[in-house]
């Protein structure tokens, strides 16, 4: 029911991108990860946080402040709400043709998405000048 | 995906089906003309019926007359069993609340002393430099409470691995940790009338249809 009283995020325009072999790849997350120093996610929060694609999931932590998901899993595996080691797999066997140097990172449980519009106008902008081809986004 | 909230992949530690699920989201940009939505039409590996869980550990009543004392003594039988996994993974989601990783006791005293002052306001003066002030601190003290207990579950023996359902049932209905949640989201409940921002705050601590009879929000 909250779901359905969200406001409403038109969809951009259909940009018909490289072959994925040749793309370089970004992850975009809502998951609310970021680097231990990094400063933490706080309620409404509207920025977010560079990740490495140089990255350790050891120097990672999760501040997202939902007790409504399971953390279980990504304890277990942060691979499964951040796929860093499945990008650089594919990228090794030839599937995309990069990944990017910085993923990025928010952190979701925002009732108005429209809200991040500028935070994700600017990620936008970065991934773009970083000749990042395709942004993977990943709620959680 | 028909996934359950989380595990945006499906399956932890399944790194197939993961590299399945990335490839069929990247796929959609050679197969689609225009922005749309496509159902993932294949259940993760790990859902199903599956056997009751139950702790392995025998949690006997925690003595003592003091929240911090029972917390410490129950949270003291998973501290081995968390470093086993750390050391196994080379990794911890302990921290958030800005402590150490060599300073979980420290984490448990703090949430402990929370539940049993009542004191909403000043943070916990055990030695840890916070990421956050009070009161959204206590979110994290029990975030960083959690991640212990979760992370010992995940080297303990035993038939399979606890869902979220299983380890918000154990930890509400069997545990000191349970018990002292609800304790701070009393408090937080006594003092939302004068601070509305409380009551988000208990949401925070409390997953949705785990307090008393009413919403967390």
């Amino acid at each position: 029911m909250r779901a359905d009283n969200m406001a409403r995020v038109a969809p951009g325009p259909w940009i018909t991108p490289k072959p994925l072999a040749e793309s370089t790849v970004a992850i975009v997350s809502t998951a609310g990860m970021h680097r231990r120093g990094d400063p933490p996610f706080v309620a409404g929060d509207l920025s977010y946080r560079i990740i490495p694609g140089t990255s350790d999931f050891s120097d990672l932590v999760m501040t997202h402040v939902s007790a409504n998901f399971d953390r279980t899993a990504v304890q277990d595996d942060p691979n499964v709400a951040f796929p860093l080691d499945r990008l650089r797999e594919l990228h090794d066997a030839g599937e995309i043709g990069g990944v990017s140097n910085w993923h990025y990172s928010f952190m979701g449980a925002m009732p108005n998405p429209s809200l991040f519009e500028e935070a994700g106008t600017e990620v936008g902008r970065l991934l773009a000048a970083d000749g990042v081809d395709v942004a993977l986004l990943v709620p959680i | 995906m028909p996934f359950p909230l989380g595990r945006p992949l499906g399956s932890a530690s399944d790194a197939e089906f993961q590299r399945t699920v990335v490839r069929a989201a990247l796929d959609l940009l050679s197969t689609q003309i225009e922005p749309g939505i496509v159902d993932f039409a294949t259940d993760a590996p790990d859902v199903g019926e599956q056997e009751p869980w139950a702790c392995p550990l025998n949690l006997a009543p925690a003595t003592g007359d003091s929240f911090a004392d029972r917390l410490g003594a129950e949270a003291s039988r998973f501290l081995p069993w968390a470093a086993e996994t750390r050391r196994r993974r080379g990794r911890s989601l302990f921290g958030a609340s800005g402590a150490a990783l060599d300073q979980q006791r420290e984490v448990v005293q703090a949430l402990g002393s929370v539940a049993d002052s009542g004191n909403l306001t000043d943070a916990p003066g055990v030695g840890i430099d916070w990421a956050f002030e009070m009161p959204l601190l206590i979110r994290h003290l029990v975030d960083d409470v959690r991640t212990i207990y979760h992370e010992a579950l995940a080297s303990q023996p035993g038939s399979r691995a606890p869902t979220h359902d299983d380890l918000n049932d154990w930890i509400f209905d069997s545990t000191v940790l349970g018990e002292v949640i609800i304790a701070i989201a009393d408090y937080l409940t006594a003092a939302a009338d004068e601070q509305p921002i409380l009551t988000f705050i208990r949401g925070f601590v409390v997953p949705e249809g785990r307090y008393r009879d009413q919403s967390s929000f």
